[in-house]
């Protein structure tokens, strides 16, 4: 099957700044692949250089094995669906799906018939006669994917292309975005910050940071296996806190942390390594149990702050070792116990403890330690602005 | 000196009785904040009257039956049409000035619109050195008196002895130069703020959909800009037509004289009769024209490209002049 894109020591330098630092990446024929990460990270920078806006600095872009580094654009069989969709304005529907096949002198009753196909396999069938400024958002953006599907591309790029919709729209079409993938079978790079977004749709995940890809992985690997602090800490509420390893006497397979005065078992990541590390765990996987409870891996606390999200509470607590932690509690109607000021017992079971190495490069660590209190305001009203 | 200490100073004395007796300068029933500013709305329909009064009497006076261009003597058009002597449309002065003065608005925009268009798209595309430099020296030309660039150019097409200049000779060729040189400057900047609107997206689709440069600038970034060019189109005949510093420095013999020329020419000589006035209106009907058919294609190319909705928006994109 056609499709399928290797970046080879892929470099783009604006002046002094370098946008994308070496990276390389196999993204097989008919996988759906995500490049996630925060702002400036490279991830756009890297889909322009695929689809021929930015002639990369250094490095290949192979397509089926052909470097297609210095070529245009329009000789490229890759096509992209902008972020604000990029319709024409003075074109209707129609006209817009036609454009590409137009410029490839596709005979005219060929452009009729798979402009139409291409819109009803978008379900716009109806609409081929508006104006894109007479669509809504969602609308739009079928029609940006049929305008590009319609060339039956190898591959096809999105940019952040459910970033405009709001919230219940882009959820709907995350589901249809990825069942059309499916149905067409054509490989799809797509863009995103949003986590969320990513881990939903993707075959596979790059987690981009300053210019460089972080970890590669299935949605799983990258959120269960973080490999690095950043992939855990960009990857949701991941709780990161500091510790020493040792060694567990009682079992080979674990580590023993210690987290202030408090020693706990944890039975994923690096458990081989020794002397300081980070830890983390996410907020779902931390459980609040009634303050005095008598378990392992308990850490005494106080409750800071809950936060309503509506399916979760979210609620913040304050470790006496003075770290911050957030855990996710399912809303079964009632938020008893959870007052601020509220002691409560915080039980990490073993295996939702991942000991992260602390070979960790030391330019990634400002995000990681940030102090916790930014860390932790900033995310509540990030995961309530998703209901 | 402290909150507490002043507050009740004020309380007492000033504030009260003062903002009691402005209130009573504006009668009850006249003061509504939620109403029509009338001071300001009466204020903008004096200065428009100001500014056309003169104007609209000026035209009347085309239609005057006797010689006098202040004193009203019945109604005629012989200044314009029917006397061998009087008439303006039997005068080959006059009209030639007329046919003098359309041509050079005509040379005018079909030059300096496509330059225009093609500097601006090159402006934006260009950049790191140098091209910051070119965007403020652009803006140049606007503020140049406009005395100064006609005497600059009077210097340099007679006296340099150096191609392309000494290929320039007086006249409509040096004319239509000059306008254009002057004109070119807002022709780039209202393209280049459309362009700017328009952003490099649309283009980028096109080339990601298998246009070649030409064709993304054909089929897109053309259409697109449509209303901006046309409303370059009008700036610059209105530019030119209305010019008289420049197009008289680069005139060279009678031949060469526009309407503007002629009035001024004889707008205060003894000569002068209503048949000046008649001139006079053609240059105001000729600009009125030009505004509403610009205003009705803009309106028309809008709609259909979906761009720009209604005739409100010509006009701001006149006015980019200013924004830019």
């Amino acid at each position: 099957m056609a499709g399928e894109v290797e970046l080879r020591g892929l470099c783009k330098r604006f002046d002094d700044a370098v946008a994308v630092d070496n990276i390389d990446a196999l993204i097989h024929a008919g996988e759906f692949f995500s490049l996630l990460g925060p702002s400036g990270c490279g991830k756009t920078t890297t889909l322009r250089m695929i689809a021929g806006f930015e002639r990369p600095t250094s490095g290949e872009i192979l397509l089926d094995g052909v470097d297609v580094a210095q070529t245009p654009p329009h000789r490229r069989n890759v096509h992209t669906v902008f972020q604000n969709y990029a319709l024409f304005p003075h074109l209707n529907v129609f006209d817009n799906v036609a454009f590409g096949l137009r410029r490839r002198k596709v005979a005219r009753d060929e452009v009729t018939r798979r402009v139409n196909e291409a819109i009803e396999l978008v379900e716009l069938g109806g609409l081929a006669a508006r104006r894109p400024q007479q669509l809504s958002g969602g609308q739009q953006q079928r029609v940006a994917l049929a305008r590009a599907l319609v060339l039956r591309p190898a591959l096809l790029l999105l940019d952040e292309p459910l970033g405009a919709l709001d919230a219940k729209i882009r959820k709907q079409l995350r589901l249809e975005l990825k069942a059309l993938q499916e149905e067409v079978g054509i490989t799809f790079v797509f863009v995103t910050h949003d986590q969320e977004e990513a881990l939903s749709m993707s075959d596979r995940v790059a987690v981009m940071s300053n210019g460089k890809i972080e970890q590669v992985g299935t949605p799983a690997t990258v959120y269960e296996d973080p490999g690095t602090v950043f992939v855990a800490d960009f990857l949701g509420v991941s709780n990161l806190m500091d510790a020493e390893a040792g060694a567990d006497p009682g079992s080979p397979d674990q580590c023993a942390v210690t987290i202030g005065d408090f020693t706990l078992r944890a039975a994923c990541g690096d458990t081989s390594a020794r002397g300081a590390v980070k830890v983390v765990a996410r907020p779902e996987r931390i459980q609040l149990l009634a303050h005095g409870s008598e378990r392992d891996n308990c850490l005494p606390g106080m409750v800071e702050r809950t936060v309503y999200v509506g399916a979760t509470l979210q609620v913040m607590v304050r470790l006496v070792t003075g770290a911050q932690l957030q855990a996710s509690v399912t809303n079964t109607g009632s938020a008893d116990g959870f007052d601020s000021g509220a002691p409560v017992s915080v039980h990490v079971p073993a295996d939702a403890l991942r000991v992260l190495g602390a070979e960790a490069p030391p330019e990634v660590d400002p995000e990681a330690a940030a102090p916790d209190e930014d860390a932790a305001a900033a995310e509540p009203s990030q995961a309530a602005g998703k209901p | 000196m402290s909150v507490a200490e002043r507050e009740p100073a004020t309380e007492g004395t000033a504030i009260v009785p003062a903002s009691g007796s402005r209130r009573n300068l504006i009668p009850r029933r006249l003061r509504n904040p939620w109403g029509e500013p009338r001071f300001l709305v009466a204020g903008t329909w004096i200065y428009i009257a100001w500014a056309l009064v003169p104007v609209v009497i000026a035209i009347l006076f085309s239609f005057n039956a006797g010689r006098s261009r202040s004193v009203w003597q019945g109604f005629s058009i012989k200044w314009w049409w029917g006397d061998p002597n009087l008439s303006i449309f039997h005068d080959s002065d006059y009209t030639h000035a007329l046919v003098h003065s359309l041509l050079l608005a005509g040379l005018d925009m079909v030059i300096a619109t496509p330059l225009g268009v093609l500097l601006a798209l090159g402006l934006t595309r260009w950049r790191g050195r140098g091209s910051g430099v070119a965007n403020s020296l652009m803006l140049i030309p606007l503020v140049t008196p406009e005395i100064v660039m006609a005497v600059s150019l009077l210097v340099v097409f007679t006296q340099l002895a150096l191609v392309p200049f000494s290929l320039i000779h007086l006249g409509t060729t040096a004319q239509v130069v000059g306008q254009v040189t002057f004109s070119l400057s807002y022709v780039v900047i209202i393209v280049r703020s459309r362009l700017a609107g328009i952003g490099g997206q649309y283009e980028e689709a096109a080339r990601d959909l298998g246009a070649t440069p030409i064709q993304a600038l054909r089929l897109v970034l053309i259409p697109l800009l449509l209303p901006a060019i046309l409303a370059s189109m009008l700036i610059v005949f209105a530019l030119s037509i209305d010019d008289f510093v420049v197009t008289q420095y680069m005139s060279s013999n009678s031949t060469t004289t526009t309407i503007p020329m002629y009035l001024y020419s004889n707008a205060r000589g003894g000569t002068s009769t209503p048949a000046l006035n008649a001139l006079a209106t053609i240059l105001v009907v000729v600009t009125l024209v030009g505004v509403t058919v610009a205003y009705l294609l803009y309106t028309i190319v809008g709609k259909r490209t979906g761009s720009a909705g209604t005739g409100a928006s010509a006009l701001r994109e006149l006015s980019g002049i200013e924004a830019a």
